[in-house]
């Protein structure tokens, strides 16, 4: 007998979990995120710059940049720094070219560019397609599931440096997060 | 030799105008694509346009198809430069009329080679 048969107990769960969103964890790992971003310093910031993968003192000051990317994963890549940190960012991204007194639109320009660039080769790992958002510089976007993030916390030059690919807030991830009731039609 | 730098990032044009004026050519910058092409409009002809995708107003893709839709444009030649790296959003820049792709991040290097291969080392550095 090869009939097909209807299982009496199928809840739907696991058709439910295979269209579930997928999760940041599932696509990318910590060392793929350091990876680009060691990538980005040494081509932008310096060719002798590292990051060392230590957690340091989360910033008073803090500054984010970020991309948001849009597609099969629903997020955003950010960068966090603190202020003094941004500007000595910045002066290495211009090297000779820097003015001698940076303003807020060199600072915020250097770290959307450095948003852009790994924002921009993470999303070259993920499944497509996806569309990657402009820059944008301020308080970070909120964090969606603690499950659908993936951070690494480095250093450079001592200070601190946090990139975070976190998915979007609202975004459903876990099965358990979805409406069981959304697709079924009223009899 | 003439080149037109476009991209929404300030520290990313004067990085890349750097690169090609320490090359020996002198450098326009625009904003996004329709400044880029108002640069073109006023008479101000490059040897090569060095263009980012993703900008606000006009991005790299509407200025490439932009300028490859004017016939006294066509001889130049268009690069982008871009952190868009999956290749299918290359071949669409090089469908679209690019001669050449470069991967945000490059190094000064990457630029010269790419310059080399187009033919567009100003002699006394190609020497």
């Amino acid at each position: 007998m090869t009939d097909s048969v209807i299982d009496p107990v199928d809840t739907g769960e696991r058709r439910r979990r295979a269209d579930a969103a997928p999760v940041i964890t599932d696509l990318i790992d910590e060392a793929t995120i350091q990876s680009i971003a060691e990538e980005a310093w040494q081509a932008l910031v310096g060719e002798e710059e590292f990051l060392v993968p230590l957690p340091g003192d989360a910033p008073d000051d803090a500054v984010s940049s970020w991309v948001e990317i849009v597609g099969p994963w629903n997020g955003a890549v950010v960068l966090t720094v603190a202020r003094s940190t941004a500007e000595e960012l910045a002066r290495c991204l211009l090297k000779e070219h820097a003015p001698p007194v940076l303003d807020d639109e060199d600072v915020e320009d250097a770290m959307g560019e450095l948003a852009n660039v790994v924002g921009g080769n993470v999303k070259a790992v993920l499944p497509g397609p996806s569309v990657l958002g402009l820059p944008e510089i301020g308080a970070a976007p909120a964090a969606g599931s603690p499950a659908d993030t993936c951070r690494v916390d480095l250093l450079w030059r001592g200070q601190t440096l946090t990139i975070t690919a976190r998915g979007a807030a609202g975004a459903p991830h876990d099965p358990s997060e979805l409406d069981p009731h959304e697709n079924e039609v009223p009899l | 030799m003439r080149a037109l730098v476009i991209d929404d990032s300030r520290v990313m044009r004067r990085i890349v105008a750097g690169i090609l004026e320490d090359l020996g050519y002198e450098t326009r910058q625009a904003g996004h694509g329709r400044e880029g092409l108002d640069v073109l409009d006023g008479g101000w002809t490059p040897n090569l346009v060095c263009v980012d995708w993703n900008m606000p107003v006009m991005d790299g893709l509407q200025f490439v198809s932009a300028v490859r839709s004017q016939p006294a444009l066509r001889a130049m030649t268009i690069m982008m430069v871009t952190s868009e790296s999956e290749h299918t959003q290359i071949v669409r820049a090089l469908a679209a009329g690019a001669h050449e792709y470069v991967i945000k991040p490059f190094t000064a290097d990457a630029i010269r080679d790419k310059l080399a291969l187009l033919g567009l080392l100003p002699e006394e550095v190609a020497l």
